[in-house]
């Protein structure tokens, strides 16, 4: 186990017009599981790649445990990588394609046997040492792959995928007995994901990636509930938070302009709002509770789609071109056509400029430091020479 | 405008079946999805209500008129495919008036203008009209293909998966849009999916089917909450719905004492509960109930115990695993706000108006308990 650091790491492919991975900075702590999060093409995978030492370094500094392993050869940094394709050996039995790495790091038989089985019994794969990788499912092998990059006790285990090649049942189940697995063991992990949920349930903390740069990076629950930008709020779940357009009217009222659309500037936001003319707005689902009888504050409008999904009802009420998607317990109550009124949640509002996308914060609000902060003050000990 | 009717359609593709006997009534302008998994059948289904594949047996009746021996072209029906199947140098336009000036229908350019306009509208993309596929978002160009599809006036409309190809964030709003649409449209819908909140949110009914086989036509909340086999009751739901084996200790008229998960647990039943347990042959009964009907922490007399295994937040709820005494697992879905560690014990309960009851022999539906409405 080691801690990891990126510092200001960067990649840039000979052709390319922009980075892709542009200044990284991430303080891994020993230990820690984090997750690298973001669409295809964000630079999640160079940047595992670069860790591994698969992919060279254009720029910027890769330490394991504080030593500097920039030019060191793959299998000379102590990490344990399984990637998304299995990758096993098919004409070797399970029990060689876990000893396989250790053989050819001169470990003596019998200190093999020793961690195969002990590596085997972790990963609850003990009655299948004896197949052949051909005689496996899909998420035995996955097993057996996540056990091969473990037994060398890598000081940091990097894990590009494991799950997306598995059906929905598997991926939930194998999830959960990664995210067991960590809490006992403690690996230092990286996981790069492009599954939200995925990263939710895993990682300590989540690096959010977008063109090569990084988002934020912070806890699960700090992503989710004060994202640093647009970006983030709209990458992260599931059903995807409301995000829409409003105009400041007489500096008191939030509105989508020829709709019914109005909603009073509660005293928690009039900060945030200052002088400005115009904002984007976002809440969740759940932070929207739709009802029949009208209160102080809510706004008007009418259903116009309603979502049974057993156990919860998601309601939709349409302002022109901007549907807002409400989820609440399950009712037969709501039907289209009916109208309602919708009570905002002041604490799940979350405001965004309508140019940058960045999050409109007082200050008070720890998440809006400058996102690299997070890491900045892990790197600073290790790092200060 | 027409109903339809599948009666005993089978189709093997050499030993391989593909469906077998098939019967399925839709009612015109009913939206009926189909759900299963990867080779389930779906697919098969459709191309055979399309008549791009010919059935081994059975017929197929499109409101009065059977059209078992008609070509594809000549079956009014549309199709809509997961990958777009655009033109890529046509303009939006030109892909959705091109069926309409197809020989067959060879319309008025007037006609044909009014109709590509009315759909654009209707899919908001009619400020796209003279825009290239090539630049076009995934999305948009989802809603090109339902307007080429939609501009024929077809008497039935046969979807094949349409949102798959779509990421997760645009699904949601496609499903909740498509959903919005139904009701303009009109038109009877065969809709194909393996994903289950999209057969359940835009059905009127769902029909399940799986290697072949139908399991269960109903209602969203039947199949969701009278799910007819357990099979079907794990095909719905996230995380998966828990079965748990329950073995009957004792019974009065009012209530039930079984032992489950390594305790003695008593419940209250219905009379209903009472003679479908009655019918049981063995002691033991199944016992299904889905991870958000499990209350966690709470004091009650129906308090199960566990150790929690495993932990995981998923923004605004969490799946909490728990090894209950008897070392089964149970998932409960918790609210986002609270947290557990692993390893801590803790106490749980199920409502008894959650539980589903199965007989274990034949692995079917034997009675539910009564829901009660949520109120907000």
């Amino acid at each position: 186990m080691a801690e990891l650091i990126l510092k200001t790491l960067t990649k840039v492919y000979t052709q390319a017009q922009s980075a892709a991975v542009d200044e990284l900075n991430l303080g891994v702590r020993d230990g820690e599981f984090i997750a690298l999060l973001g669409p295809s093409g964000c630079g999640k995978s160079t940047t595992l790649r670069m860790v591994a030492g698969l992919e060279s370094v254009t720029s910027g500094e890769i330490r394991i445990g504080n030593k500097l392993v920039n030019d060191l050869h793959p299998k000379d940094r102590g990490v344990g990588l399984a990637f998304e394709n299995y990758a096993l050996y098919p004409p070797l039995k399970v029990r060689d394609n876990l000893a396989f790495n250790l053989r050819a790091h001169g470990l003596g038989a019998k200190e093999i046997n020793r961690r195969v089985d002990e590596i085997a019994r972790t990963l609850q794969i003990q009655e299948l040492l004896d197949l052949k990788p051909a005689a496996l499912s899909s998420g035995q092998k996955q097993r057996v792959n996540m056990a091969r990059a473990m037994v060398r006790r890598p000081s940091v285990l990097l894990l590009d995928e494991p799950l997306s090649h598995l059906d929905a049942r598997l991926r939930v189940e194998l999830r959960t007995e990664i995210k067991r697995l960590h809490a006992e063991q403690r690996f230092t992990t990286v996981i790069v994901t492009h599954d939200q949920l995925e990263a939710m349930a895993l990682a300590d903390r989540i690096a959010v990636m977008n063109e090569g740069k990084l988002q934020q990076f912070d806890t699960p629950l700090e992503v989710f509930n004060h994202p640093a930008n647009e970006f983030v709020a709209g990458f992260l779940g599931e059903p995807p938070m409301n995000i829409f357009r409003t105009a400041v009217a007489d500096s008191r009222r939030l509105v989508i302009p020829d709709t019914d659309f109005a909603l009073p500037i509660m005293p928690a936001i009039q900060k945030l709002v200052g002088s400005r003319k115009e904002l984007k707005l976002g809440i969740r689902p759940w932070g929207i509770r739709v009802s029949q009888t009208q209160t102080d504050g809510a706004v008007p409008g009418v259903v116009v789609v309603v979502e049974d999904l057993g156990d919860e009802t998601r309601v939709g009420i349409r302002y022109g071109e901007v549907l807002i998607m409400s989820s609440i317990p399950v009712t037969r109550r709501y039907r289209p056509g009916l109208p309602v009124f919708l009570n905002f949640n002041e604490e799940d509002l979350n405001l965004f400029d309508p140019m940058t996308g960045e999050r409109l914060s007082d200050g008070s609000d720890s998440s809006n430091q400058p996102y690299e902060n997070a890491a900045e003050n892990e790197i600073q000990a290790p790092v200060s020479r | 405008m027409a109903s339809i009717h599948l009666s005993g359609l089978t189709k093997f593709y050499g030993k391989r079946r593909g469906v077998e006997d098939v019967s399925l009534q839709v009612g015109d302008q009913e939206f009926l999805t189909v759900f299963g998994p990867a080779g389930a059948g779906k697919t098969t289904t459709l191309n055979l209500i399309a008549g791009i594949v010919t059935p081994d047996r059975g017929s197929i009746r499109i409101g009065e008129k059977t059209v078992d021996p008609l070509e594809p072209a000549d079956r009014n029906v549309a199709m809509v495919f997961e990958s777009y199947a655009l033109y890529p140098q046509f303009t939006v336009y030109q892909n959705m008036a091109f069926p309409l000036r197809s020989p067959k229908h060879c319309l008025p350019a007037a006609e044909v203008e009014q109709r590509v306009r009315h759909f654009a509208t209707m899919l908001k993309i009619d400020h796209l009209l003279e825009r290239q596929i090539q630049a076009l978002s995934n999305g948009q160009r989802q809603r090109t293909a339902l307007g080429r599809a939609l501009v024929r006036r077809p008497d039935v409309f046969l979807m094949d998966e349409p949102l798959s190809h779509l990421d997760a964030k645009l699904r949601h709003s496609m499903r909740a849009e498509l959903k919005e649409m139904r009701g303009q449209l009109g038109t009877t819908t065969i809709y194909v999916t393996h994903d289950y909140l999209e057969a359940m949110s835009l059905g009127d009914r769902v029909a399940v089917i799986n290697q072949g086989r139908i399991l269960q036509v109903g209602t969203p909340e039947e199949v969701y909450f009278q799910p007819t086999t357990v099979e079907v009751a794990k095909l719905f739901g996230d995380p998966e719905i828990n079965l748990i084996e329950a073995k009957i200790r004792s019974r009065q008229s009012t209530s039930v004492r079984v032992q489950a998960l390594g305790e003695d647990w008593s419940f209250p039943i219905t009379p209903e509960i009472g003679s479908a347990l009655d019918k049981l042959t063995g002691e033991n009964v199944q016992l299904g109930f889905r991870p958000a009907d499990v209350t966690v922490g709470v004091n009650g007399n129906s308090s199960l115990h566990g150790v929690v295994y495993s932990f995981e937040p998923l923004g605004t709820k969490s799946v909490l695993t728990i090894d209950s005494v008897a070392g089964q697992r149970v998932r409960a879905l918790v609210d986002g706000h609270r947290t557990f560690q692993v390893d801590r014990r803790i106490e749980f309960s199920v409502p008894s108006a959650s539980l589903i009851f199965f007989d274990p022999e034949s692995t079917r539906y034997l009675i539910r308990s009564t829901r009660t409405e949520g109120e907000d």
